[in-house]
């Protein structure tokens, strides 16, 4: 087997703090960080000066009464245009891969710290909250620094905006800066009572999405057992539900968007009527009074931004939680052993399992898990006084143990091709094939090594993934190999052509079956029986068959 | 109509997808009706205002008193709360109408699954349906009810603005159209250029989301093997290709952005200056200029948020045109009626699709009350005799039939009043237990349900926690095999078949517990025909009678004496099996 050297240990350097974090991951990129922040800040100052470039003609064009000012104006505007565009896309563009690199960033992290923790991840993420972490939770802490950034720009509109109309007149500057916070503050809150009604929604939308996969996965049921109508029920009580979740958010969110649109109304018409009365006083230009309008619809439109930032901001927090907790898992098996080459017995004193170098154990035992919890220990997938030849288990550097003693189960299959999922170079494939019975997954491939498994080996059969991890398994050619049930979903005659085959393939080098079918019993050199999680007597196949439980657990004939 | 090549699940064209949205829409039409009335409404008075500003202007000119000012600013301000009411309750009506026609489409598409032919989705392959269900139905309702309102009001507004323009100056008004041109170029190469752009990005987030999640499913096979580099290596190479589809996104958006900008850029540069050189020729008032431009600033929102949503909307559709597609599935006809309940499989020949055949012209008839055990090594076409039987399958010659007609005929509900056929395959469903036992008897009380869970020795069902309401399913009370394996037979002794097919029906139960499962269903069943398949042997010793399939055909037929005595296939099986070294 090609060694296989580990990663470099991925950095430690995550931060556990959620906010750090968020930071750490924006940090990887400054430069465009600043590029984009300087970008938007520049745009938002000229989609400011667009409304007063606008009341500049005006205004010119009527106290001179000729076009003569009017080229110079007009190049001012266009440049302001232009400026409020380009210079915005270049910031946006920024920003966006910005948040891009922290995704990836993130998902690299995710990456490094499954290897680092290992085993420990079992139990500890569901693959629902893995797929979370890696697309939506990368996403929010990402969009962090993008979020920042459009709030930002909306703090240098509402800047410029309230020093350009103080400049014309301090009433108006007052306004305009009240108003924007007014907004901020009164539509702040209505939004938060939003979400909470957004949140019961997509939990009602999860339960029917739920329900409804449920119909489709368990239609050979429904269909070939009845149960059309109480499902056809049970879906349209909870679509109404959720229905009525709708309404509720309808009422709530008609009031944001309704205000959304108002509120900058509002403020429009009231500067309107001040500057109204300043114009008619004289104490500002009609070209003034435009420019005021104008500023005031566009800083008004983005006060939103500011509003979204500082949900986006608290949502990348609760994300960054959610990674950093998940960085915080740490595997569950201790790498402190440090000694080597370990030799003789394999013995499990919780169970009183003992295997015998170089021979064939079947492990016999009426219920399968305390079995194959003893055999996890003999592998060291669970800590334990597990022992080889008399030095414990985690005494022994681990990875000696991960190379030296290989725990067959139901083994996970990854996308790769046939060859890459064997590990081993043709001759080996083929003869691992050969030996496992799998002939028929390797033709179902395409006949040669380059056939793609899929992930969780979705596109073979049952049998056939359970000949292919098996396969595998005897292609590592581990000096220990503990199976458990390598072969109950193949039929008599097959099992016993693997018995054999493997009986050869492995002979001299120590193996553990659990199973109890009597192919593999014929060819054991010892059984273990186990009751209730303990060996109750060990011996050959035919010492045990005296006992009348043992016997009626190994042979067919009885079984019924 | 539809696309129904390679057994797919078809897939709605444009026509059925117009019809599919017109129904929507004519179901509920009073409602759309007030809806669009309300959003014109509400623009017109949001738009009232930039129109209003450009009155002030004149008046100050044309020597208005500050009361009078005062008078039109008051309008204004009445007009701000007009629209707010308006707004609110026409965006309040559109959510519901998006709401109830999405909780429509997904019921009726939940209805029409729940009738689907089996076959049909099977050689389809259950994965398109159950992305149809879980992923576009969710689409579909979030189009309905979101991004649908939301292009409504913008595009009404958006025309409301252009309208308001035309009325304070016509003249102006041609000025203000001077960007739509770009509007549409631009936004014609956007939709080409868009869905498959965003699609990749999914495609490449979906790609990462399932490399990281067997990433952690197989951590022990990581461990175990030694994979760390090659699966680190897997996750980089994810996250890159989908940092360059990122890429490929802002290159998108960094040509469209700008050019969008200019709808409204163009006509306010336009309608400034050159309104400014009609104004010195006295065709328009500086209040009109003013006015529409003003009125250009206030489009960039309605026409950014109406383009952003277009390839929502492309992407919506697709989703749409995917649930629609089942509509156009073809009911089978089933409409025979068996007289009976007895099976005969005569002369049959079937394969799976243009597949080569499985079966070669067998035959086999399980008698009255027998317990027939079919064995033989996999993928000999035991479990295809199973699907014939159960009349989910039609054969490609011959005839299988139930009371005397072919079972392919025989409506659904009337096959599994008298066959049921238990799969290895078993499903849990995420409801509590009564709930899963009561789809085979609907009128089954709880004795008789705890009774059939007692047949089949489910004695886990004492530990728990809410006895039969416990709610079952991955989220809530998992079973593992074994038990699922238990609550499917003990629907069949609620459902109380005439026939009942087992295939592999115990295979995963525990060997300490197998032999009284079968025992005591066999006792339950008693009087019942059984076909029970098996590649294992337990079964067949006890059997009335054994057929033995090889390769399509039916080798040998007999009783296990029989059988042993004639020393051919099964004899030899059974040796292997019996552990005899072979």
């Amino acid at each position: 087997m090609k060694p296989s050297p580990l990663r470099p240990p991925p950095p430690s350097d995550i931060p556990a703090d959620p906010w750090r974090y968020l930071l750490f991951v924006a940090r990887s990129h400054t430069g465009l960080v600043a590029l984009g922040f300087i970008g938007l800040s520049v745009s938002g100052t000229a989609w400011v000066l667009l409304p007063w470039a606008i009341a500049k003609v005006v205004d010119e064009v009527i106290a001179a009464q000729s076009a003569e000012p009017l080229l110079r104006w007009s190049i001012v505007l266009v440049l302001v245009a232009i400026a409020s565009s380009w210079v915005f896309i270049a910031g946006y563009r920024a920003l966006f891969l910005a948040e891009s690199h922290a995704r990836v960033r993130t998902v690299r992290n995710l990456t490094d710290h499954l290897n680092l923790a290992g085993t420990g991840v079992r139990g500890a993420v569901s693959p629902g909250e893995m797929v979370n972490l890696s697309t939506e939770d990368a996403h929010k802490t990402g969009s962090f620094i993008f979020q920042l950034g459009f709030g930002w720009m909306g703090v240098v509109m509402l800047g410029v905006g309230t020093g350009m109309l103080w400049n014309i007149a301090p009433a108006l500057g007052g306004v305009i800066l009240g108003g924007v916070l007014f907004i901020g503050f009164v539509v702040g809150p209505v939004l938060s009572r939003l979400q909470h009604h957004q949140i019961a929604y997509r939990a009602s939308v999860a339960t029917l999405t739920g329900q409804a996969s449920d119909v489709v996965g368990g239609l050979r049921v429904l269909r070939g057992v009845g149960g059309e109508d109480q499902f056809s029920r049970r879906y349209r009580t909870a679509s109404a539900d959720l229905r009525d979740a709708g309404y509720g958010v309808a009422r709530a969110d008609s009031w944001v968007q309704g205000l959304r649109t108002s509120l900058p109304l509002a403020l429009m018409a009231a500067i309107t009527w001040v500057a109204a009365r300043l114009a008619i006083a004289g104490e500002i230009s009609v070209g003034e009074l435009s420019a005021a309008f104008g500023m005031t619809a566009l800083v008004a439109q983005h006060s939103g931004a500011m509003i979204g930032m500082a949900q986006a901001v608290i949502a990348a927090q609760v994300a960054s939680r959610r990674l950093t907790a998940f960085f915080g898992t740490r595997s569950d098996i201790a790498d402190t052993g440090t000694g080597r080459g370990a030799e003789g017995a394999l013995r499990d004193p919780e169970s009183a399992l003992e295997l015998e170098p170089g021979r064939l154990t079947v492990i016999v035992s009426a219920e399968a898990k305390p079995a194959e919890a003893a055999v996890e220990r003999l592998a060291r997938y669970r800590e334990s006084g597990a022992e080889w030849g008399g030095t414990r288990l985690d005494a022994l550097a681990l990875d000696e143990v991960r190379e030296r003693v290989l725990l067959l189960r139901d083994d996970y299959l990854f996308a790769q091709s046939l060859g890459e999922t064997l590990r081993v170079d043709e001759a080996k494939a083929l003869a691992a094939i050969e030996a496992a019975c799998a002939a028929d997954v390797h033709s179902s491939l395409g006949g040669n090594l380059d056939g793609e498994v899929t992930n969780g080996g979705r596109n073979l059969s049952g049998g056939q993934r359970q000949r292919l991890r098996l396969a595998r398994a005897l292609a590592a050619d581990a000096e220990v190999l503990l199976a458990v049930e390598p072969t109950s979903a193949v039929d008599a005659h097959t099992e016993n052509l693997i018995a054999s085959r493997i009986g050869a393939a492995r002979k001299g080098r120590t193996t553990a079956v659990v199973t109890a079918s009597p192919l593999w019993l014929a060819r054991a050199d010892a059984v273990a029986w186990m009751v209730d999680g303990k060996v109750r007597a060990a011996g050959s196949h035919a010492e045990l068959s005296k006992h009348a439980e043992y016997r009626s657990l190994t042979s067919r004939q009885e079984s019924r | 109509m539809s696309d129904q090549t390679a057994g797919r699940l078809p897939v709605a064209d444009r026509a059925a997808m117009f019809q599919a949205i017109k129904r929507l829409v004519l179901d509920d039409k009073a409602a759309f009706a007030g809806v669009v009335a309300l959003y014109a409404a509400a623009a017109g008075a949001g738009a009232a205002l930039p129109v209003m500003l450009g009155k002030v202007i004149d008046g100050i000119g044309g020597g208005w008193t500050a009361s009078r000012v005062d008078l039109v600013c008051g309008v204004i301000v009445a007009l701000v709360l007009v629209q707010l009411v308006l707004m609110r309750t026409g965006r309040r009506l559109g959510y519901r109408l998006g709401e109830r026609a999405a909780a429509r489409l997904r019921e009726s598409f939940i209805d029409r699954v729940l009738r689907l032919p089996l076959g049909t989705v099977e050689r389809a392959g259950t994965g398109d349906l159950a992305t149809r269900t879980s992923g576009d139905v969710g689409a579909v309702a979030e189009l309905l009810r979101k991004t649908g309102p939301e292009v409504a009001v913008s595009s009404i507004e958006a025309v409301v603005l252009v309208a308001a323009a035309f009325v304070v100056s016509p003249l102006l008004g041609v000025l203000f159209l001077v960007g739509v041109p770009t509007l549409i170029l631009t936004s014609r190469r956007y939709l080409r250029l868009a869905s498959p752009v965003f699609l990749s990005e999914r495609a490449a987030m979906s790609e990462i989301a399932e490399t990281l999640t067997a990433s952690a499913a197989g951590a022990q096979t990581v461990a175990a093997y030694r994979m760390q580099t090659e699966r680190g290596d897997a996750g980089y190479a994810r996250a890159s290709t989908h940092m360059e589809r990122l890429r490929g996104i802002v290159r998108l958006q960094t040509w469209f952005f700008p050019s969008v900008d200019l709808t409204f850029l163009l006509p306010a540069v336009f309608v400034t200056v050159v309104g400014s050189l009609w104004y010195l020729e006295g065709w328009v008032t500086v209040g009109q200029v003013v006015a529409v431009a003003m009125l250009t600033l206030r489009l960039d929102g309605p026409v950014f948020r109406t383009t952003m949503a277009l390839s929502e909307f492309q992407m919506g559709g697709a989703a749409m045109a995917r649930v629609e597609g089942v509509h156009l599935m073809p009911d089978e006809v089933r409409d025979a009626v068996p007289d009976g309940a007895e099976v005969r499989l005569d002369d049959v020949t079937f394969g799976y699709g243009d597949g080569p055949d499985v079966l070669h012209r067998l035959s086999l008839h399980p008698k009255k009350g027998e317990r027939l055990v079919v064995v033989g090594p996999s993928g000999a076409g035991k479990s295809t005799i199973a699907r014939l039987v159960a009349g989910i399958d039609r054969p490609r010659s011959g005839s299988v039939t139930l009371g005397g007609v072919p079972v392919a005929d025989v409506p659904l509900e009337t096959v599994r009043r008298k066959v049921i056929l238990v799969t290895q395959e078993h499903y849990v469903f995420t409801a509590t237990l009564r709930e899963n036992l009561n789809l085979a008897a609907p009128e089954a009380g709880d004795a008789a349900l705890l009774d059939a869970l007692a047949t089949v020795d489910a004695r886990w069902v004492a530990d728990l926690p809410a006895g039969l309401d416990t709610m079952l399913g991955e989220e809530h009370h998992g079973l593992n095999l074994a038990e699922a394996q238990q609550l499917a037979l003990a629907r069949v002794i609620l459902a109380d078949p005439d026939v009942v097919i087992l295939d592999e029906a115990t295979a995963g139960i525990d060997p300490g517990s197998a032999g009284n499962v079968e025992a005591s269903l066999a006792a339950a069943l008693h009087g019942r025909t059984v076909i029970a398949i098996a590649h294992q042997l337990q079964a067949a010793e006890s059997a009335d009678r054994i057929a033995v399939v090889q390769e399509g055909r039916i080798a040998e037929e007999g009783t296990h004496a029989e059988l042993l005595a004639a020393g051919g296939v099964y004899a030899a099986l059974w040796t292997a099996w019996k552990g005899v070294a072979a």
